[in-house]
């Protein structure tokens, strides 16, 4: 029975999840693929959660949530069409990409089937989080301090390149606005 | 093995405690109000009056605008609900009396913080009105400038427990409260709280100068249910506030449960009271505030708390 | 809930994710496509570490470094969407025809 709960919110979060990231790609407004992709990382998030990895599943949230607002706020900042009153289809090499997508999702689905994974499910979910956290502080420690000083540069290194005062003065010197016209003159 | 009540009692008693909350939470806002006032208080109208005046929005006509985002304006209030109930559901009654008890409480709880600023996004961007995604940017700065405050604040409590479990950090306050060991760690909190539910001083996203913000294009039981589900939060925040900083379940003569709601009451009072004596904190300045002053002080309410434990 | 049916989940997350990051022109819907792969990425993970790895820590450890490559790579995005606007007006892929800044 309980098992019987297990698989069937698993399948609601996995079906969920995979739907709403295949909307992020097919609908009219940013914003809503910015909802759709937030409604597909809380069904990972979910899942992660159900497969013992609670503290990864909640910090994926936590984390998307704050990411997901930035990319709104970035979104209605610079791009065209935000709000989705007009329909949207933006797309390049469309057919390449379709047929990338769908044969790296044929090839790795297939892997699983194809190649014989050990049987070692993990004994304790329960004393997951206990385990990460002594992970964290012992063994991985230098990893977990490499990561935080990545973080760190990556935030020094975003605030350097997003400075409206680049090297050679200000960054809009000589920008130009885009054509009207498809075939206008190039800008930039 | 961590205690979780079975789902169905799960969800009818933090629902119930949800109600409850939001319509004490009424009265007391109105009290405040009468008291800061100093008109006289006639009990009976007191306590109908939250009623009343949800019945009124219950029968009022629902508006709609030009193209709105129908799902999306539909779901914020239920989103922001939901989140509520899920914060809410963290906070234990006593030791053995807890909706959910998840190793990661703490996260949950901040996970469901973080996700209110969708929910507020939703909502004002939804109508597809000016005034209305005004406030969902107010929110959207307000929000990414008290996150990490918040979680600083909030993660000195977990320190002396060893543990992101909201029980075991309560259990870990039976001797001293954390509002005692972590003076500045209440406070920051209080702040925080204050603008996670945008109420009082911080209520930028909904506030009047917008001509209602983010509700302005709502109307009968739209507009009640969210600001039902902002009520909701603000009794969320309070209730885990009680729970992490002033020991939740333990207190003198009373029963735990007891002291958790004396404990949610008496933090609700402060919050809403700062909504009738203080003046709103225009938006730059609270995110000023809260990048130049909340963080490092949080940072060094961690680190003091983390050196008294070694 | 096996191991297969997770890492087919995965494995859509991934196909989705690069087929948005292949075919998108604005930057930020590339973004999300590059976001959905390394979520793809973080699920099949866990799934491994959950059912085949015998739950080692060291396996979410891994996780929270594919977290912190999805926040760089977010913050970077982020900042050069801002910076390319700034300078080329272009929010779109088609418009940086040069490399040269």
């Amino acid at each position: 029975m309980n098992g019987l709960i297990t698989d069937g919110v698993f399948w609601l979060f996995a079906v969920g999840s995979v739907v709403t990231a295949f909307r992020v790609f097919r609908t009219d407004s940013m914003m809503r693929a910015a909802f759709f992709l937030l409604a597909s990382f809380a069904g990972v998030g979910g899942i992660l959660a159900l497969l013992g990895a609670e503290f990864l599943g909640m910090v994926l949230i936590l984390m998307m949530a704050g990411e997901m607002l930035v990319m709104a706020i970035v979104m209605v900042m610079f791009m065209m069409n935000p709000a989705g009153l007009n329909p949207m289809w933006m797309v390049h090499q469309h057919r390449v990409a379709v047929v990338a997508g769908a044969g790296s999702f044929l090839a790795l689905a297939s892997l699983p089937f194809v190649v014989d994974l050990p049987d070692r499910p993990a004994p304790r979910p329960e004393e997951a989080t206990a385990e990460l956290g002594t992970e964290l502080l012992g063994g991985s420690m230098l990893v977990f301090q490499t990561a935080g000083v990545t973080l760190l540069s990556a935030m020094i290194g975003a605030v350097v390149i997003a400075h409206r005062n680049g090297r050679f003065g200000e960054a809009e010197q000589g920008s130009l606005e885009p054509a009207l016209e498809p075939p206008g003159e190039e800008k930039g | 093995m961590r205690d979780y009540a079975s789902p169905g009692v799960a969800i009818v008693a933090v629902g119930a405690i949800l109600v409850a909350g939001v319509y004490v939470l009424a009265v007391l806002d109105r009290l405040l109000g009468m008291i800061v006032a100093g008109t006289s208080i006639r009990l009976g109208a007191l306590l109908a009056e939250p009623v009343q005046s949800g019945a009124l929005l219950v029968l009022q006509e629902r508006r709609t605008t030009e193209r709105p985002d129908a799902a999306g304006w539909a779901l914020a209030p239920a989103l922001f609900g939901g989140l509520a109930a899920v914060a809410l559901a963290m906070v234990p009654l006593d030791r053995d009396i807890v909706a959910a008890d998840p190793a990661t409480g703490f996260v949950v709880f901040s996970a469901a913080i973080a996700m209110v600023m969708i929910a507020i996004y939703l909502h004002g961007w939804s109508p597809n009105s000016a005034f209305a995604l005004h406030g969902a940017y107010r929110y959207g700065a307000q929000a990414l400038s008290f996150q990490i405050p918040f979680l600083l604040a909030m993660l000195a409590t977990a320190l002396p427990a060893e543990s992101l479990s909201i029980v075991d950090i309560v259990d870990a306050q039976k001797s001293v409260w954390n509002v005692v060991r972590e003076p500045a760690g209440l406070p920051l909190y209080l702040v925080v709280g204050v603008a996670v539910s945008f109420w009082g001083p911080l209520n930028l996203p909904d506030a009047a100068d917008l001509a209602g913000g983010t509700v302005v294009e709502d109307s009968g039981l739209d507009r009640l249910l969210w600001k039902g589900a902002r009520a909701a939060m603000l009794v969320a925040v309070a209730a885990m506030g009680a729970a992490v900083f002033l020991g939740g379940w333990w207190g003198p003569w009373l029963p735990g449960p007891a002291w958790v709601v004396l404990k949610t009451v008496a933090l609700l009072v402060v919050l809403l009271a700062s909504g009738h004596l203080l003046a709103r904190v225009r938006i730059e300045q609270f995110v000023f505030v809260s990048w130049v002053l909340l963080i490092p002080l949080a940072l060094l309410n961690v680190f003091v708390s983390g050196a008294l434990l070694l | 809930m096996t191991l297969e049916a997770v890492l087919v989940v995965a494995a859509a997350l991934f196909g989705i994710g690069l087929y948005g990051a292949l075919s998108q022109q604005s930057f930020v819907m590339l973004m999300m496509g590059l976001e959905l792969m390394i979520n793809g990425g973080i699920l099949a993970l866990a799934a491994l570490w959950s059912r085949s790895a015998g739950g080692n820590p060291q396996g979410q450890m891994l996780g929270v470094v594919f977290m912190t490559v999805m926040a760089a790579e977010m913050s970077l995005g982020f900042a050069l969407i801002t910076s390319v606007y700034r300078v080329r007006r272009a929010d779109i892929t088609e418009k940086l025809r040069r490399l040269k800044g």
